[in-house]
């Protein structure tokens, strides 16, 4: 394997896991949102 | 009933993007000039897309608010809540956008970023957004929704804008694909790859989408319900 083709599986792995910690952790801001206003509901 | 097909939604969902990712990875064959690095395209193309779109739900819910704000104040707090949900969502994908396009970039062109019409548009739509969110977030009293619309109708001025800027000027950013010249276009093996991974992460849009939506209703009512209690006391 090439230095270059090694540079772009690491390039292409890098941007798959940015898009994932991006979407997940939205996914989790939003559950923080629906957790707090279940509190704020109970109270 | 109601969480019998959402159960059924966040499932096929989960089916779209596993085969999605496994077309993406497994399936499609490499780009004779760039190699791997092209199956970003994979991610980034879907990830447009989605926040165009949804950009054009913040639209409408902009304009319906301003359009019932007046005489129908229920359904102004819904356009409201729509136009926030579009809003948000959409930067949440501009941010994947904004994100893979330079680690994509360093890699064909070997540059991070240049200031090009559609890298920098796309930038000014996501920095609109974000200052709509933080205009949301922090502004308090009963113009903040009005002028909320305002922004997010403003913003949604940029999206054609950016979806034109490399057909108007000749950009780093390679020609449009689809929809462009003569002779543009893509193998068959790797359009169909495309294409499940753009119904896979609009199934993904769409379900945050709904669930930003719900949420934000449900803040509503409890403003509403605290406004109320604070009345009576």
């Amino acid at each position: 394997m090439s230095e270059a083709a090694i540079l772009d599986h690491e390039f292409l792995v890098a941007a798959y896991v940015v898009v994932w910690v991006i979407q997940l952790g939205y996914l989790a801001y939003l559950g923080y949102l629906w957790r707090a206003q279940r509190t704020k509901r109970l109270k | 009933m109601k969480k019998l097909l959402i159960g059924v939604y966040a499932g096929i969902t989960i089916l779209l993007m596993i085969w999605g990712y496994y077309q993406a990875i497994y399936v499609a064959p490499n780009d004779a000039m760039q190699g791997e690095i092209f199956r970003i395209i994979y991610y980034h193309v879907p990830s447009a897309s989605v926040a165009f779109v949804f950009f054009a739900v913040s639209l409408a819910g902009s304009i319906g608010y301003l359009a019932f704000r007046k005489n129908s104040p229920n359904k102004a707090q819904v356009a409201d809540a729509w136009a926030l949900a579009g809003a948000e969502v959409g930067v949440v994908f501009c941010t994947v956008v904004l994100t893979t396009g330079p680690l994509w970039g360093r890699r064909a062109w070997g540059i991070w970023w240049t200031w090009d019409a559609r890298l920098t548009t796309t930038l000014v739509l996501w920095l609109i957004y974000v200052s709509y969110l933080l205009m949301r977030r922090f502004a308090a009293g009963p113009q903040m929704q009005t002028l909320a619309a305002v922004l997010g109708i403003f913003g949604a001025m940029d999206v054609p804008i950016v979806y034109m800027s490399n057909r108007w000027w000749r950009t780093q950013h390679p020609a449009p694909v689809f929809g462009g010249s003569e002779g543009s276009g893509m193998a068959w093996s790797m359009a169909r790859v495309l294409l499940w991974n753009m119904a896979a992460w609009f199934a993904w849009g769409v379900f945050i989408l709904i669930l930003r939506f719900v949420i934000e209703r449900r803040q509503q009512r409890i403003a509403a319900a605290e406004a109320q209690a604070a009345l009576e006391a």
